[in-house]
């Protein structure tokens, strides 16, 4: 609760920045809305991208969507990553000291790996299963579960989000 | 199949968040204590106090900065020295701390929840 003494992370708390952050009345709400912002983009932008890989909406080409999506959903990031770098500084010591935010980095991590697996396998062979013909079939199982993992990741990253007001 | 599957991602949260930030607070035991305010913090997420009480120095969880101050408890009611009465639930795990529902300050009650 209070800014614990020692070490970088106690020298981050109570550096001028952190002290704003907690002391300041309505800056830790501003910072707090444009994560959520940032979490309601990538979110939004990745839900439909994962659905379509799920197999929903067929008529529309993964590859057009992804090309809409994806920018969005990378573009998240510049309002997430600068918010919640702000949130840790106001509570540094208690944020590395949890287990649920040591969990909420692995999953984001895990996330990252998901992605960069289907686009370097399953999304290189896009123009054969999300050509127009083959797109009356579902799509490849490696996509669909690409789709689903994200799916429960990005839920579960949000979810202990939550929850670190909680622990 | 896809429904359900979809349904059921979408549910999880929903079950996860019924946890409550008060829950660690034991409320069917309610203390009423008057005190000194031995330090302070307006501070997000809660503001916080420690607090001397007859026996036991305790550490008191208040409401976010931005709650008191619409409520009428501004920084400066706050300061170390001013004697205070508060009423709060103790932590079920951390025995020094505690949750105030409400505290009475100048004369003043101002609602924490």
């Amino acid at each position: 609760m209070s800014p614990a003494p020692g070490g970088a992370l106690g020298a981050l708390e109570a550096s001028g920045l952190g002290q704003a952050m907690r002391q300041w009345l309505w800056l830790y709400p501003s910072v707090e809305t444009v994560h959520l912002v940032g979490i309601g983009l990538l979110f939004g932008s990745i839900v439909v991208l994962d659905l379509r890989l799920l197999g929903f909406s067929r008529n529309i080409s993964a590859r057009t969507l992804a090309k809409h999506v994806l920018p969005w959903t990378a573009g998240s990031f510049l309002l997430i990553i600068p918010s919640g770098l702000l949130m840790f500084t106001a509570h540094a010591t208690e944020f590395i000291d949890s287990p649920v935010f040591a969990l909420k980095m692995g999953l984001i991590m895990a996330a990252g790996v998901n992605a960069a697996l289907f686009h370097t396998i399953t999304f290189r062979t896009a123009d054969v299963w999300d050509s127009e013909d083959m797109r009356k079939l579902p799509p490849p199982i490696s996509a669909r579960i690409a789709g689903a993992v994200s799916l429960l990741l990005w839920i579960s990253v949000i979810a202990c989000g939550r929850l670190l007001a909680y622990f | 199949m896809k429904k359900l599957l979809v349904a059921g991602i979408f549910a999880l949260p929903v079950a996860v968040s019924a946890h409550h930030g008060w829950s660690e607070y034991d409320t069917s035991k309610a203390l009423k204590l008057t005190g000194k305010i031995v330090e302070s913090g307006y501070e997000h997420l809660h503001g916080h106090i420690r607090f001397a009480a007859p026996g036991k120095t305790w550490a008191v969880v208040l409401a976010p900065p931005s709650r008191m101050e619409r409520r009428g408890l501004d920084k400066g009611m706050l300061k170390p020295g001013a004697i205070a009465t508060v009423e709060s639930y103790p932590n079920r795990d951390k025995p020094e701390e505690m949750r105030a529902e409400r505290i009475i300050i100048n004369g003043k009650t101002v609602e924490l929840r």
